[in-house]
């Protein structure tokens, strides 16, 4: 065997294999044309339209709408003074139910309210 | 507002004035909203991605998913792109050849079956290695080839680029370029040579 020709060969061979394999190349196929061109105006339309950030949670929205985490803390301040002053109304201030209910209406509400002697007297 | 997927036909539009233009406009063309500039850099790029990564894979299925995701990176930086730094193309083979790495490292062992790979059992090895290099005996010579010579030599034999610009690709020397080719092409004869006799192409 002349190896030294043989050698020769194989380079032919590997030059002819490479060239054929450039001639090989083949166009893109029209799928795969699609699915790249499918992905490009998907991430155009995105960037030309961005979408608005996702949707808050309902507890999230009614809180932004009372003033968010400040605004709850006053509200909370307030609600506690509010239970306050109904229980322990300061002098100074009217008693609303004097003057949403005046005199026997009054009476009526107390008796509801603070006489339970009925209670007592069903057991 | 322009479908570009309607239909394959569609896809290659007529010659238009961004035929004429570079890479770089395109790509700034297509962040700034053009779909006209996408449909030429696909008709443009795509195809040299898909050649790089059907060699290096040898899958054509898989070449294919990761041309269509290289191309999706090429979307998804356009806005970022700094003309002048390099060339769009450079930049799309290296990430090409990223994907394909990335592919092998994380294929499963029955996937490994899809193509024929040295370090397989002799006995059924030698079967599927003589149907695939009567098939393309280039392939298989390749897929024998470490990555980094593989794709040096794909880059130079086939896509034809000059070494600074594979140098760029590879992130290294153009020296190394020289050394990996050589060294890729010296491999690739003992290949051939070797397998020449087994598949009994001096009968033919």
């Amino acid at each position: 065997m002349n190896w030294g020709m043989t050698m020769t060969d194989d380079k032919d061979n590997l030059d002819l294999l490479f060239a054929q394999a450039r001639q090989d190349r083949q166009d893109l196929p029209d799928d795969l044309a699609v699915r790249i061109l499918t992905d490009a105006e998907a991430v155009r339309l995105a960037r030309l339209n961005p979408k608005p950030a996702k949707a808050a949670p309902p507890w999230r929205r009614i809180l932004t709408g009372l003033g968010g985490w400040q605004g709850m803390s006053g509200l909370a301040a307030a609600s506690v003074a509010g239970v306050w002053i109904g229980f322990s109304a300061p002098g100074f201030l009217p008693d609303p139910a004097t003057i949403l209910y005046p005199q026997e209406t009054s009476f009526v509400v107390a008796d509801l309210s603070l006489d339970t002697s009925f209670l007592e007297d069903a057991e | 507002m322009e479908d570009l997927t309607s239909a394959p036909h569609d896809v290659r539009g007529a010659p238009c004035v961004a035929d004429e233009l570079g890479d770089d406009a395109l790509l700034q063309q297509f962040a700034d909203g053009d779909a006209a500039a996408a449909r030429v850099l696909t008709d443009r790029l795509a195809p040299r991605s898909l050649s790089v990564a059907l060699r290096f894979l040898g899958n054509r299925a898989e070449a294919e998913d990761v041309t269509q995701e290289a191309m999706m990176r090429l979307w998804q930086m356009a806005p970022d792109w700094a003309p002048g730094q390099a060339k769009v193309s450079t930049w799309l083979y290296r990430v090409t050849l990223n994907l394909c790495v990335d592919l092998r490292r994380k294929k499963t062992p029955d996937r490994l079956a899809d193509v024929p790979e040295p370090e397989d059992e002799e006995a059924s090895a030698t079967d599927r290695l003589q149907d695939a290099a009567r098939k393309d005996a280039l392939q298989m010579a390749l897929s024998q080839l470490p990555d980094r010579q593989r794709q040096a030599v794909v880059l130079r034999h086939i896509e034809e680029l000059p070494n600074p610009e594979i140098a760029g690709i590879m992130g290294i020397s153009v020296e190394a370029v020289e050394s990996l080719t050589a060294r890729g092409k010296r491999s690739l004869t003992a290949i051939l040579a070797g397998r020449r006799d087994e598949l009994g192409y001096d009968d033919d």
